[in-house]
């Protein structure tokens, strides 16, 4: 039956606070009296008196102006949890010691209730550091995880930097990019942060000291520091995202959030952030390799199906394992059909291009050959087949690479060109298709005529397959001087030839090349001749005409007959200059003439008149 | 991502707090604010729409915590929807998740709350 009373408890260290009062004006400061009672460390019931020594006499003071009779310190073992005051008895008796064994009790009582209090609170805040703690593993766990599944570098970084700044609570984060030849820290994500404002040199001391130490560090207001007063911001902390020696870049993080305010970041804080950054840089890595691996291959990819030749490699085990887009069009085939397929299957009836593989398969050489039918297509399809040893880069064999060159296009052009034009003409075509315009076109062109001179009464008098012989020899040896001279072979008509220069081809040059053909090929003819008079045959005279102008070139005819040629006025005046050349003569026009004349020698002949031209043509004579 | 803005409607007696920004100190005294203010007013159910918040951190979620113990004195409810994977995990391992609901959708989420 006491007048007063309170039961003060311990909250936290020095933190202490009154539970429950009755009658008590808390004037008292508790957190004197716990230090004088912790000293003792006695659970003794004290009676607050002269006699009383536990307790330093101002606050003794203070508990007799409240009128405190008696104290007892409730201690838990050796931690004090609080104390439980009484004051006087009603009528200011005395205790009884049957009161005393009750406030014994109801102290034990107490203790007991709040050293369970404290144990519940220490097991939350337990509790809440273990979530925190779970938190942390589990973004590290995270991260990892994004190391093997985020291959963007952006979004991995975002990533990562929201993560940073969610477990160490900080207002907000950068991560800085250090990019080769460039002084500037590039911001590659922020957060919470202006990036305008985030220009920031890679020289500074801060950075400077992280790079060499290879270990982050954190800012606190008296460090003053250019990045502190660069960011305008006192606390930091900064880690780099290192990769072995390589130091990618860093994160930067800002002011630690409580809910009293802002507060310095810790070693706890560093050594978080300095893991959850290694994490961080071998992901970035890894992206950044996946994007170069993937930027080359599609480089390699855009190449091969860029190019004309099919490409197909095969592994150890001869199976196709990739083609490209010209490998499929030549082989007429879809991708389903050839990718796990071995390539027996794939050239079952080219014999010759399976050896070719198990060549060098087997022997571990490049191997070509050139101009084959490829009768697994069909039978028209001609390629050349080229075979080489797949190898990595230890040098070990991992199977072949195919490469099949579709020359039936060529080889159509070869056979419908060599009739009529040199070797090295056909090869200049080839090089270059723009130069095969077949569909028609105007073009200036030297056309050049020969014709033997009484060839039709002579070959009267001979047995026809000596006319025929005759003729045989006569133009071989002609075309094989058109031929050298880079002209095209027209036509042949009767003893006639027709010849071209600058179709289907150009160059400077074609009309002394016709003039230096025509002169070779009167030259030729006396050898001829010479070897027709020693088989007792008649010698052969030819007169040859040769005129420069605009043609129309390309295919003309009909769908079945077909002929490369040129026509128009040009052909015409050249077939008439052949006419009215004499034999062993060359007669050329004004334009042949005006071009070569410094070149050749040419005499003047008066001007002739030829069927068709209303006016007389001027025409000049190859002088030997 | 910078500065943090609320959105508040009413969806009958349920009220519907749209966040954006990073859920931190700041955040969660914004949100504590509006749902402090709002049980007042007698109040009893929230929902935060957490599409715009992709970061939140453990200031935001002890502010949280506690606006869940304000409700749970007047029998009120906390819920919310469109969470990111980041912020469900989080939410997840504090133990948030035991004292309040996580829904799907918002229509969900208005039929759950209640």
């Amino acid at each position: 039956m006491a007048s007063k009373g309170a039961i003060i408890v311990v909250k936290k260290e020095k933190d202490t606070h009154f539970l429950a009062t009755q009658g008590f004006s808390k004037e008292i400061n508790p957190s004197d009296l716990f230090k004088d009672l912790n000293k003792k460390k006695e659970q003794n019931l004290f009676y607050i008196n002269e006699k009383n020594t536990s307790i330093n006499n101002k606050i003794k003071e203070d508990l007799k102006k409240q009128k405190i009779k008696i104290l007892i310190p409730l201690f838990h073992k050796q931690d004090l949890l609080g104390v439980f005051c009484i004051g006087n008895k009603f009528m200011n008796q005395s205790f009884t010691d049957l009161d005393v064994k009750i406030m014994s009790i109801i102290s034990s009582h107490l203790t007991k209730a709040l050293y369970n209090h404290h144990l519940i609170k220490e097991l939350d805040s337990k509790k809440r550091e273990i979530s925190l703690k779970l938190l942390e593993l589990e973004t590290l766990f995270d991260i990892s995880v994004a190391i093997s599944s985020v291959l963007n570098v952006d979004e991995l970084s975002e990533d990562v930097l929201w993560r940073s700044v969610g477990i160490l609570n900080a207002s907000k984060g950068m991560l800085l990019i250090q990019k080769k030849d460039n002084l500037i820290l590039e911001p590659i994500s922020t957060f919470n942060w202006d990036e305008e404002k985030s220009l920031i040199s890679k020289k500074l001391k801060v950075f400077q000291e992280i790079k060499g130490n290879k270990k982050g560090l954190f800012l606190v207001e008296k460090d003053k520091t250019t990045l502190q007063k660069k960011l305008k911001e006192s606390n930091l902390i900064i880690t780099p995202l290192q990769v072995k020696n390589k130091t990618l870049g860093y994160m930067v993080l800002c002011n630690k959030e409580t809910r009293k305010g802002v507060e310095e970041f810790n070693s706890l804080d560093l050594d978080l952030l300095m893991a959850l950054s290694n994490q961080a840089a071998v992901a970035m890595e890894n992206a950044a390799l996946f994007k170069d691996i993937t930027k080359e291959k599609n480089f390699n990819e855009s190449i091969l199906s860029s190019i004309a030749t099919g490409v197909i490699t095969i592994n150890i085990l001869g199976e196709i394992d990739s083609i490209n887009s010209a490998g499929l069009k030549i082989l007429k085939k879809e991708k389903e059909d050839i990718i796990g397929n071995h390539y027996m299957y794939l050239f079952e009836k080219d014999e010759e291009i399976i050896e070719l593989i198990i060549k060098t398969e087997t022997k571990n050489e490049k191997n070509k050959i050139v101009n084959i039918p490829f009768l697994s297509v069909s039978e028209e399809t001609r390629i050349n087949f080229s075979t080489s040893p797949r190898v990595d880069k230890d040098k070990k064999i991992k199977g072949s690479v195919l490469a099949i060159e579709d020359i039936t296009d060529v080889s159509k052009i070869k056979k419908t060109f060599k009739r009529y034009v040199s070797k090295q003409v056909v090869e200049k075509l080839l090089e270059d298709d723009a130069k095969l315009n077949l569909g028609g076109e105007k073009r200036e062109v030297t056309v050049l005529f020969s014709d033997i001179r009484g060839f039709t009464s002579m070959s009267e008098k001979m047995e026809p397959e000596k006319v025929v012989s005759t003729l045989n020899s006569y133009f071989s040896l002609m075309i094989d001087i058109v031929f050298k001279n880079n002209g095209t072979l027209d036509k042949i008509i009767g003893d006639e030839l027709m010849i071209v220069f600058g179709a289907p081809t150009s160059s400077k040059d074609d009309t002394e090349r016709a003039v230096k053909t025509a002169i070779e090929m009167q030259d030729k003819i006396k050898t001829f001749n010479k070897q027709q008079i020693i088989e007792n045959e008649k010698p052969i005279k030819v007169g040859i005409g040769i005129n420069k102008g605009l043609v129309v070139s390309g295919n003309i005819g009909s769908k079945e007959l077909m002929d490369y040629t040129v026509i128009g006025d040009t052909v015409n005046l050249g077939a008439r200059l052949c006419s009215a050349a004499g034999p062993d003569e060359i007669i050329t026009s004004d334009s042949v003439w005006f071009e070569t004349k410094k070149t050749f020698n040419y005499k003047k002949l008066k001007p002739i008149k030829v069927k068709g031209k209303r006016s007389e043509v001027q025409v000049y004579k190859i002088q030997k | 991502m910078s500065d943090f803005n609320l959105e508040v409607r009413k969806e009958g007696e349920i009220v519907v707090i749209k966040t954006s920004g990073y859920l931190n100190n700041v955040g969660g005294e914004k949100i504590s604010e509006v749902c402090y203010k709002e049980i007042e007013d007698k109040s009893k159910f929230f929902l935060l729409d957490l599409e715009n918040t992709k970061v939140v951190n453990s200031i935001g979620v002890s502010i949280l915590i506690e606006i869940i113990e304000k409700l749970q004195d007047v029998d009120g409810k906390l819920g919310y929807y469109n969470l990111a994977p980041i912020v469900e995990k989080t939410f997840n391992i504090m133990g948030l998740t035991k004292y309040s609901s996580v829904f799907y959708s918002e229509n969900e989420a208005l039929e759950g709350i209640l």
